[in-house]
């Protein structure tokens, strides 16, 4: 009863008189099927009110009354005791920032929001830190993993590192890169969930995601990308802006938004200046843990002095603690030991750290504060002076891969993928004896209107030519299909331990795109998206003690595979004139009316017809009413001057001359088919 | 004997006839109260030295927001990335003035349609409401029909036509056609477009739709021109028609008074360097008691009723006038509303009265004939007409 005693109060100020607000004019039929179309959450799962399937107007009437006489109670107690109430799991959210220095005097900022909802049974669905309208997408859509990428710029995998965790998961593709593992059996049905899928992304997070949803868009790799029984789907969309507008609604997923606690710092010019930027959203959903999702932030930061720098410099913003419903909140520093070990006072720190640890294998060193300590009156703010410039490298993938276009015109060309050893990073991975290979896979899906020929794969070992059963593993293709589909390509490669540098080359042709599929920007060239080139042998995980409780460094205990993204290459296409068909229609139109204009007139042509038209038109035409009055009294008397007009005027209608001008038109149409025929 | 039942049936299907054709035009434009605003802000300019166009609209999307429409209720269709653009120097930023007192993208924008997105198609699908199934909620215009909409449109035109992308065209017959078709669905109570563009006027020239008012930059043969060029952003920032438009509005809070009229006079031709053109025939209520907030924000007033159903609503609208309303204005405007209404109802019952009475003439009338007579006459009539129609055609 206690939500009903709020309105009875207001109906007694006015004068008990029922009120109807006009404030709001959905009709709650629309409000409860809100989430079908993925609503952007402007209201916070509190209520519940929205999440369910009914349409009828008077079941939802009733299981609103309903939930709020069921949510009320659990309402009340969130605030005060949300974590003390029952020993069954709870919804969890934490937050981490991770700041890493980077060798060519970059900072990069990671943040990390981790959100935990238990398995839906428990609590039904009502969510208090949870994401509402995400819970609902992977009902809706029974997703079993998904990941979308905004990023902006390339990561630099030479300078910024390639091999640990951090980066392996931080390097995305430039623009917008969707996947998604489904829990559907059928081929056709995930398909159509796919559709829907980015559609609703497209309203959530706003983006132009929905471009996904074409099947010319999106291919179904599977092994190249991610082992999967046939039930994954994976787009890019290369061009695609990531600007603030995106990353709203990404703020608007965390319980405090970037009101309070470490998402604060998020000072969108700040963030937005930097050399790179890659804002992900990470779902799995299973039911044993539920839904987690993993929300990260990764930015590339030139600071303004480059030998000194701290988190305030950086984000022009201040972190005045942490976000009161998060269950942990932390900032770690991660210093790599390549910074550290030559010479200890490269880098000087200025605060004081909770925690400072190594990993297992003495690569880094973790920094840990605590986010909670800090106040208003206390902002953290973590200070690193490099005391001596030294260029220094991070970890290399075991091989650098580049890809590049050849060939030049509008009609072929060839897409080259390079791969070149980075031996000389990485030391004591290999061995020369002949037994051993690295295993390489690449992964690339190519727009149909480049129409690679798959039979010219060329591959080339330090320079020399290979026969490709000496070096392909396993290799899948789909070809494309005109209009229908993306040809993608998988394939695993052996090299041997010992090489250098190895290439791939494909050749295409470069096909021709219906008027009404050119973009307006269509001079710029089109896009091809990233390839995706991972080595399975090597996997970059780096172990912590577990005294740090942190999502985002469990993250880093798993198995990832090392891998890495190439250029987004771009393709000139042939781009017509676009004023051209107008130009076109008009000449055509022209010529034909010249024509039959002529032809019509020579047949049809009367002189007399046109002189007694010509004498009517000089009288002014009158109106309806005057020109009836005029015909019946016409009728009445003027029948004989009308016929003695027409007798007087009437001549033989195929006179001479008329005769010769219909066969000169004739001969010159005739004569005019055969020139052009003949020639 | 035979003839008795067939009269009945007849004067019964007569006066069924008369009946609806008098009362379905009177029963159908019932006065819906205004009970809800949005907002629908168009770019249609690609291309970076298009800056101004994006700036124009995201101007009006911030007024529209510090006047109280929520993002949900706006459709905001940007065809170009000019905020995160690798030519802006202030990434993130979006200025309307040389003087940066003002980032337009702030915090919180929210962008509908963006880039590729911004076709002539999918701007006519916003409209009419014609939207794929999936397409979520937050791209389409959920009007009723008690909303008030503003369509912004900005970007380069000509004679009756608006350019998107530099590849398309939306025409003057498109616009209007698209509107009718809103008036039919009752998507919208009252509609203002407001266009910043050259020879912005001709884009009106075919509305018919009662309810529209609009208002463009320029007459015909007229260009609209860019107000200032900011050096350190490149290009000019703003047009001249929005400058202006937001100079007034920038006076403004969410319970100001201002008039849509004081709006449309407030444009001085010198400055804009172009006439502002509004057309008001198709739009009823006189525009100086019709206040902008009306449009560009959304301040509502509660009315309580005997029952929740706005269909009795009108009848007590007038008694209840002298509810709480915030502000002075509102109230003005709703007495105003209150009287038009019971204007409105003594008129067409009057109307009702005169028809009822003319049926029952009828009705008598036919009764006193024998309907076979009748019937007889008007096929001799008709022959008659016949006759001469084709004496005259020969």
């Amino acid at each position: 009863m206690g939500l009903f005693e709020k309105p009875k109060s207001i109906w007694s100020i006015l004068n008990s008189r029922p009120i109807t607000f006009y404030t709001s004019s959905f009709p709650l039929e629309k409000v409860g099927s809100s989430f079908f179309h993925g609503e952007r959450f402007t209201s916070r799962p509190l209520t519940g009110e929205g999440a369910m399937a009914s349409h009828t107007f008077l079941s939802l009437l009733l299981f609103y009354f309903y939930t709020f006489h069921l949510v009320h109670p659990i309402h009340c107690s969130v605030g005060s005791n949300a974590f003390d109430t029952t020993s069954a799991p709870q919804e969890e959210f934490s937050e981490e920032l991770l700041l890493k220095p980077l060798p060519d005097y970059k900072v990069l900022a990671h943040f990390h929001f981790t959100s935990t909802s238990p398995p839906s049974s428990s609590n039904g669905q009502h969510h208090h830190l949870f994401p509402k309208s995400i819970a609902q997408l992977v009902k809706k859509y029974k997703i079993r993993e998904l990941e979308l990428s905004f990023t902006q710029g390339r990561w630099n995998y030479d300078r910024w590192g390639a091999s640990d965790p951090l980066s392996t998961a931080n390097g995305k593709p430039p623009g917008v890169e969707l996947w998604a593992l489904f829990d559907i059996p059928t081929k056709e049905e995930i398909d159509a969930t796919w559709r829907n899928l980015t559609h609703s992304l497209s309203g959530l997070f706003c983006a132009s995601i929905n471009f996904l949803e074409s099947s010319t868009s999106y291919s179904a790799p599977l092994w190249g990308f991610l082992p999967n029984n046939g039930d994954l789907r994976y787009g890019a969309l290369p061009r695609e802006a990531v600007c603030t507008e995106n990353i709203t609604p990404w703020l608007k997923l965390l319980p405090c938004r970037d009101k309070a606690g470490i998402a604060s710092l998020l000072d969108r010019p700040s963030i937005y200046r930097g050399h790179y930027h890659s804002q992900r959203l990470k779902l799995r959903s299973d039911g044993l843990n539920g839904i987690v999702i993993e929300q990260t932030l990764s930015v590339v930061l030139q600071p303004i002095d480059r030998t000194s720098w701290s988190m305030h410099q950086l984000f022009k913003k201040s972190l005045m603690g942490k976000c009161a419903l998060a269950k942990s909140s932390k900032v770690f520093l991660e210093i790599e030991r390549s910074l550290v070990s030559q010479n200890e006072n490269i880098l000087e720190l200025v605060g004081e750290a909770d925690m400072v640890t190594n990993d297992q294998r003495d690569h880094s060193t973790i920094y840990q504060y605590n986010v909670e300590r800090y106040s208003e009156h206390e902002a953290l703010d973590i200070r690193v002076n490099w005391k001596k410039l030294l260029q220094v490298s991070f970890l290399q993938t075991p091989l650098h891969a580049s890809r590049f276009l050849m060939g030049s015109g509008n009609e072929r060309g060839s897409i080259a993928i390079s791969l070149q050893s980075a031996r000389n990073s990485t030391k004591g991975l290999y061995d020369n004896s002949k037994n051993c290979f690295t295993r390489v896979v690449i992964f690339q899906v190519v727009p149909w209107y480049v129409k690679v020929y798959y039979h010219t794969l060329r591959i080339y070992v330090d320079g020399a030519i290979r026969d490709a059963k000496d070096v392909v593993e396993k290799i899948n293709v789909t070809p494309s299909e005109d209009k229908v589909s993306p040809g993608t390509l998988e394939m695993m490669l052996q090299f041997p331990c010992g090489m250098m540098s190895a290439a791939l080359t494909l050749d295409f042709d470069k096909g021709f795109l219906h008027i009404d599929e050119y973009p307006p920007d269509a001079n710029q060239g089109f896009d091809i998206p990233s390839a995706l080139v991972s080595f399975p042998d090597f996997i970059s995980r780096r172990i912590y003690p577990d005294s740090i409780s942190s999502p985002l460094l469990q993250s880093y205990k798993g198995r990832n595979i090392v891998k890495s993204y190439t250029e987004v290459l771009l393709v000139p296409l042939t781009t017509p004139d676009f004023s051209m068909p107008y130009n076109v229609i008009t000449f055509t139109c022209t010529v034909l009316a010249l024509y039959f204009g002529s032809m019509v007139n020579v047949l049809r042509r009367r002189v007399s017809e046109e002189e007694r038209l010509a004498k009517s038109k000089d009288k002014r035409k009158p109106g309806l009413i005057p020109l009836l009055i005029s015909k019946i009294s016409n009728k009445v008397r003027g029948i004989k001057e009308d016929s003695a007009n027409q007798s007087q005027s009437s001549q033989p209608i195929l006179g001479p001359k008329v005769v010769f001008k219909v066969v000169l038109i004739a001969l010159i149409a005739v004569l005019g088919h055969y020139f052009f025929n003949s020639s | 004997m035979a003839s008795d039942p067939m009269g009945s049936q007849l004067r019964r299907i007569l006066s069924i006839f008369f009946s609806l054709s008098i009362i379905l035009p009177l029963s159908s434009p019932s006065p819906t109260m205004h009970n809800n605003n949005w907002a629908v802000l168009v770019c249609t300019s690609r291309f970076w030295f298009n800056y101004r166009h994006m700036a124009n609209t995201l101007s009006l999307y911030r007024t529209v927001k510090r006047l109280g429409i929520p993002d949900e209720r706006i459709i905001l269709m940007l065809a170009d990335d000019m905020a995160c653009n690798a030519r802006n120097n202030y990434p993130a930023q979006v200025f309307n003035n040389e003087n940066h007192q003002l980032n337009l993208y702030g915090d919180n924008v929210e962008v509908d349609y963006r880039g590729y997105e911004v076709t002539v198609e999918n701007f006519l699908r916003v409209l009419t409401g014609r939207h794929e199934a999936s397409v979520p909620r937050s791209k389409r215009l959920l009007s009723d029909e008690g909303s008030h909409i503003l369509l912004y449109m900005t970007g380069h035109g000509g004679n009756e036509f608006l350019k998107f992308q530099d590849t398309e065209e939306l025409q003057s017959h498109d616009l209007a056609d698209a509107v009718k078709q809103m008036k039919e669905k009752n998507r919208f109570k009252e509609l203002l477009i407001m266009v910043d563009t050259c020879q912005a006027a001709t884009l009106f020239s075919q509305l018919q739709s009662p309810g529209v008012v609009t208002i463009g930059s320029s007459m015909k043969g007229e260009n609209s021109y860019s107000h200032h060029l900011d050096p350190d952003v490149g290009v000019s920032v703003v047009d001249r028609f929005t400058f202006y438009t937001l100079a007034f509005f920038e006076r403004l809070d969410m319970y100001s008074n201002a008039s849509l009229n004081s709006l449309f006079t407030s444009y001085d031709p010198t400055l804009l360097m172009s006439t502002a053109y509004y057309r008001t025939d198709l739009y009823e209520r006189p525009l100086n008691m019709v206040p902008v907030t009306n449009f560009f924000g959304s301040v509502m007033k509660t009315i309580p009723t005997d029952s929740a159903y706005p269909g009795f609503l009108v009848a007590h609208a007038s008694e209840y006038a002298t509810i709480s309303a915030e502000t002075e204005t509102a109230r003005v405007v709703l007495e105003d509303e209150a009287d038009h209404s019971k204007t409105y109802d003594q008129s067409e019952k009057g109307l009702q009265h005169i028809l009822d009475e003319w049926l029952k003439l009828l009705e008598g009338k036919l009764g006193v004939k024998d309907p076979e007579v009748l019937v007889a006459y008007g096929l001799g009539s008709m022959v008659l007409l016949l006759t001469i129609s084709t004496w005259l055609s020969s």
